[in-house]
C-alpha cells in the first residue's frame, strides 16, 4: 500500500509525518505546478472550483508514479469540498485507474475505521505518537509561517527571511521525532531574532481573508504573501492549517470561543452560516479593522459559492467601516500580470491613505499594535 | 386594513411558492407578488457579482416590491430536508439583499433549518404567525391549511411523442426569463417534455441512494435522483437536456454524475449553461440540433 493525498500548501509535510510513522509507504504527488493544472483541468468538469481541478491533478500524478491509495476528506455541506472525492473517484474510474479511495467524513467512528485500514497492525502508542509528530510539525510551520510573513516587510537584507523559510521546511520534513522538532523551533527563533530589520519602520499591515485552500497554495494565490512582502508590506493570514485543525476538526475550546466572537462580529451583515469561511470573511474585515490593520485582501477560487456570498456583503462592509477591500478570484486563466497590477494599485492606495492619516495625526505611533494579536 | 406582504417569485417560490402565499393570507396579510420575471428585474439583479442567474433574478424581484408592501417574505431557507442543505447562495440571500438592496422595507426572514431537527419548521412558522400578529394555534392552523395546496406530482401520461427529459432546478426550467421558455420551444418541436417534478419522490429517492455518496444539497439530490431513475427505469426517455446556471455550485458536480451515467447508459445528453448574456437564437439552434440528433438516432 502506498499512500497518497493532495497538496495545500505546506500540508504535505504533515501528512506526510503522519502516515510514515503510522507505518506506510508514503508518495508525495510532485509539487503542484502547470502540469497537474493542465491534467485536473482536462478531466474536472468545467465550471467546477479550481481546487477540485489541481487535487484531481496531483492524484493523477500520484497515481502515475505508482501511488495505490488515496487519503482525501468528505464533508457535510454546503460547501462543495464535501462532494469532491465523491465525483473525482468517478473521473479516476472512468480513466481506468486501479486504487482505492480512502475519504475522510466527519466523524470519529469513521476516521477509527479508516484508520484500522491505513494501520491495520500498529499499536495506539504508535498511533499517538504519529499524531503528535505531525501536530509538532505543523504547529511549527505555521507559526513559523506567521513570523516570516511579518519579517519580510521589515527585514534590512531583501530575500533573508524567504531564505530562512525555504531552509527550515526541509529542515522540519527532514526531523523524526518531538524532541528534534523541539530543537529545530529553538534554533529557527534563533535563526529568525538574527535578522536585521529597518529600526522604527512602521509598515502597512494587510490581512489575508478567504477560503483556505487559496490562501494556502502558493501555486494558486502566486506566491501572494511573498509578493506583498517584497512591496514592504506585513501580511497576516487568517486562516492557517493549525487553525483548521484545531477550529474545526479538534474543535479546542480558545478557537470554539473565538467563533463565536466572529461570529457576533459578523452577524449584523451576515448573519448565518453559509458554509466555508465566509462568515469568518465578514468578521475578520471587522476584526481586523479593531486591531488597526490598513487593508484586506480577500482571494477565492472563482464561483466559490461561500465566498462569492461574502464578496457581494464586503463593499458594504468596506464603506461602513472604512476599511478598504481588496477582492482577487483565482481559476486557471489567471495571469501574473493582471494580479500583479492589482496588487500595486491596492497598495499604492493603502500607502497614500497612511500617509494622509499621519498628517492628519489620526494614527500616532503608539496606537501600533504588533504582530502578536492576531 | 391587512399588512401587504411582498413574495419575490423567484430561487425556491417555484416549489413552495403556493404554500407560502396562501400560509400568509390565512394569516390574514395580503399578498404580493412580484410577477414573472420581466427584463427589467433581470438588469436590476445584474448589479450583484458573481452570483449565479436565478439569484440574480431574485434579488430583482425583492427590489421591485420596494415600494409596494409593508414587509418583504424572505425565510432563511437553510435545509428543508434532514442532513441537507438548500445552498449557500439561498441562505445568504436575505443578507446579500439587505446589504445590497438599498433602502427597503422590513424583511421577514426567520430561519427554516429541519436538517437536524425537522420539528424546527414549526418554530418558523409561529415566529412568522407572531410577527403577523397571531398566536400559536392560529398560526399552526393556518400552515396546516395552506400545506394542502402544494404541488403534487404530475403524472407522466405517455402522447406517443418523442419524449426527452429536460433536467434542471424548478427555479431555471420554469422560469421564462431564464429558461428563454426552452420548455415551449421542445414542445413546438413536438417533443414530450419530462421535468424532475414529473418523477415520483419515492423513485428519486431511490435513484439517488444508488449514489456513491448522498448529495447533501436537495434540490441537486432531486435533479440527480430524476435523472438517475429517468435512465434507468421503467419511464424510457430518448435524450437527455441538462439546463442549468453558469456559476451554479452544485450542478458543476452533479452535470458530471449525470452526464457520465447518460454515457454509461448510451443516452444522448446534452448541458445548456445560462447565463444573462444567453441569446435566444443560440439555444434555439442548439435545441433543434439535438432534438433533429434524436430523431435521426431513433430511424436508424
Amino acid at each position: 500500500m502506498i499512500v497518497t493525498f493532495p497538496h495545500m500548501g505546506t500540508m504535505a509535510i504533515v501528512l506526510k509525518a503522519l502516515f510514515s510513522n503510522l507505518g506506510c509507504r508514503v508518495l508525495v504527488p510532485p509539487p503542484t505546478t502547470k502540469n497537474a493544472m493542465v491534467l485536473g483541468v482536462r478531466f474536472s468538469p468545467e465550471t467546477v472550483c479550481l481546487p477540485f481541478k489541481l487535487m484531481l491533478g496531483n492524484f493523477i500524478e500520484a497515481l502515475e508514479q505508482g501511488a495505490d491509495t488515496l487519503v482525501t476528506c468528505g464533508g457535510v455541506g454546503p460547501c462543495r469540498l464535501g462532494y469532491y472525492s465523491a465525483i473525482q473517484q468517478q473521473i479516476l474510474e472512468q480513466l481506468g485507474y486501479q486504487y482505492k479511495m480512502i475519504t475522510l467524513e466527519p466523524s470519529l467512528a469513521a476516521v477509527y475505521r479508516h484508520l484500522k485500514i491505513v494501520a491495520p497492525c500498529t499499536s495506539w502508542h504508535q498511533i499517538y505518537r504519529a499524531f503528535q509528530v505531525a501536530g509538532a510539525k505543523m504547529n511549527l510551520l505555521d507559526d513559523l509561517g506567521r513570523t516570516v510573513n511579518s519579517l519580510r516587510a521589515t527585514e534590512t537584507l531583501s530575500g533573508s527571511a524567504n531564505l530562512l523559510w525555504e531552509k527550515a521546511i526541509l529542515e522540519i520534513d527532514r526531523a523524526e521525532s518531538c524532541q528534534e522538532i523541539t530543537n529545530l523551533r529553538q534554533e529557527l527563533q534563533q535563526k529568525l531574532q538574527a535578522i536585521k530589520t529597518v529600526p522604527g519602520k512602521m509598515p502597512l499591515r494587510v490581512a489575508i481573508v478567504g477560503e483556505i485552500y487559496v490562501m494556502l497554495e502558493p501555486f494558486v494565490n502566486q506566491n501572494l504573501e511573498r509578493c506583498l512582502g517584497n512591496m514592504g508590506v506585513e501580511v497576516c493570514k487568517t486562516m492557517l492549517l493549525s487553525d483548521y485543525v484545531k477550529g474545526h476538526l479538534l474543535r479546542q475550546q480558545t478557537y470554539i470561543a473565538l467563533y463565536r466572537r466572529l461570529s457576533a462580529l459578523a452577524n449584523p451583515y451576515l448573519c448565518h452560516y453559509v458554509g466555508g469561511h465566509a462568515q469568518k470573511s465578514v468578521a475578520y474585515t471587522l476584526l481586523k479593522k479593531q486591531q488597526g490593520y490598513d487593508g484586506i485582501i480577500q482571494v477565492y477560487p472563482f464561483t466559490c459559492m461561500p465566498e462569492v456570498v461574502a464578496k457581494n456583503i464586503l463593499p458594504k462592509v468596506s464603506q461602513d467601516i472604512d476599511m478598504p477591500v481588496l477582492t482577487l478570484a483565482y481559476d486557471e486563466q489567471t495571469g501574473e500580470a493582471g494580479i500583479r497590477t492589482r496588487l500595486e494599485a491596492f497598495i499604492d492606495l493603502l500607502q497614500y491613505r497612511q500617509a494622509k492619516a499621519r498628517k492628519t495625526g489620526e494614527i500616532s505611533a503608539g496606537s501600533y499594535i504588533t504582530q502578536k494579536g492576531c | 386594513m391587512s399588512l401587504r406582504v411582498g413574495v419575490p417569485q423567484g430561487l425556491l417560490h417555484f416549489q413552495y411558492g403556493v404554500v407560502l402565499e396562501r400560509f400568509l393570507s390565512e394569516l390574514g396579510a395580503e399578498v404580493v407578488l412580484s410577477g414573472e420575471t420581466s427584463r427589467n428585474i433581470l438588469d436590476v439583479g445584474s448589479s450583484l457579482d458573481e452570483m449565479c442567474l436565478p439569484s440574480k433574478v431574485f434579488f430583482g424581484h425583492a427590489c421591485s416590491l420596494r415600494d409596494k408592501v409593508d414587509y418583504l417574505f424572505l425565510p432563511r431557507l437553510v435545509s428543508i430536508s434532514r442532513g441537507q442543505y438548500t445552498c449557500p447562495k439561498i441562505i445568504g440571500m436575505p443578507d446579500v439583499l439587505r446589504n445590497n438592496g438599498g433602502k427597503l422595507p422590513p424583511i421577514i426572514d426567520v430561519n427554516v433549518d429541519m436538517r437536524q431537527k425537522p420539528r424546527q419548521l414549526y418554530q418558523a412558522v409561529t415566529d412568522v404567525g407572531q410577527l403577523l400578529g397571531r398566536g400559536v394555534a392560529a398560526s399552526l392552523y393556518a400552515w396546516f391549511k395552506a400545506w394542502h395546496y402544494r404541488e403534487q406530482t404530475k403524472p407522466m401520461v405517455q402522447d406517443g411523442r418523442l419524449r426527452i427529459a429536460v433536467i434542471g432546478h424548478p427555479y431555471i426550467i420554469y422560469d421564462r426569463q431564464v429558461s428563454l421558455g426552452a420548455l415551449e420551444k421542445l414542445d413546438k418541436l413536438g417533443i414530450q417534455v419530462i421535468t424532475p417534478e414529473m418523477v415520483d419522490a419515492g423513485e428519486i429517492d431511490r435513484a439517488a441512494a444508488k449514489l456513491k455518496k448522498k448529495i447533501f444539497w436537495s434540490n441537486s439530490h432531486t435533479v440527480a435522483g430524476a435523472a438517475m431513475s429517468l435512465m434507468d427505469g421503467g419511464q424510457h426517455v430518448e435524450g437527455i437536456i441538462f439546463i442549468t446556471c453558469f456559476a451554479c455550485g452544485p450542478d458543476a458536480l452533479v452535470g458530471e454524475l449525470i452526464r457520465q451515467h447518460a454515457c454509461q447508459c448510451n443516452i444522448p445528453y446534452m448541458q445548456l449553461s445560462l447565463d444573462e448574456h444567453t441569446a435566444e437564437a443560440g439555444v434555439v439552434t442548439r435545441l433543434e440540433a439535438f432534438t433533429d440528433m434524436v430523431k435521426r438516432r431513433l430511424g436508424t
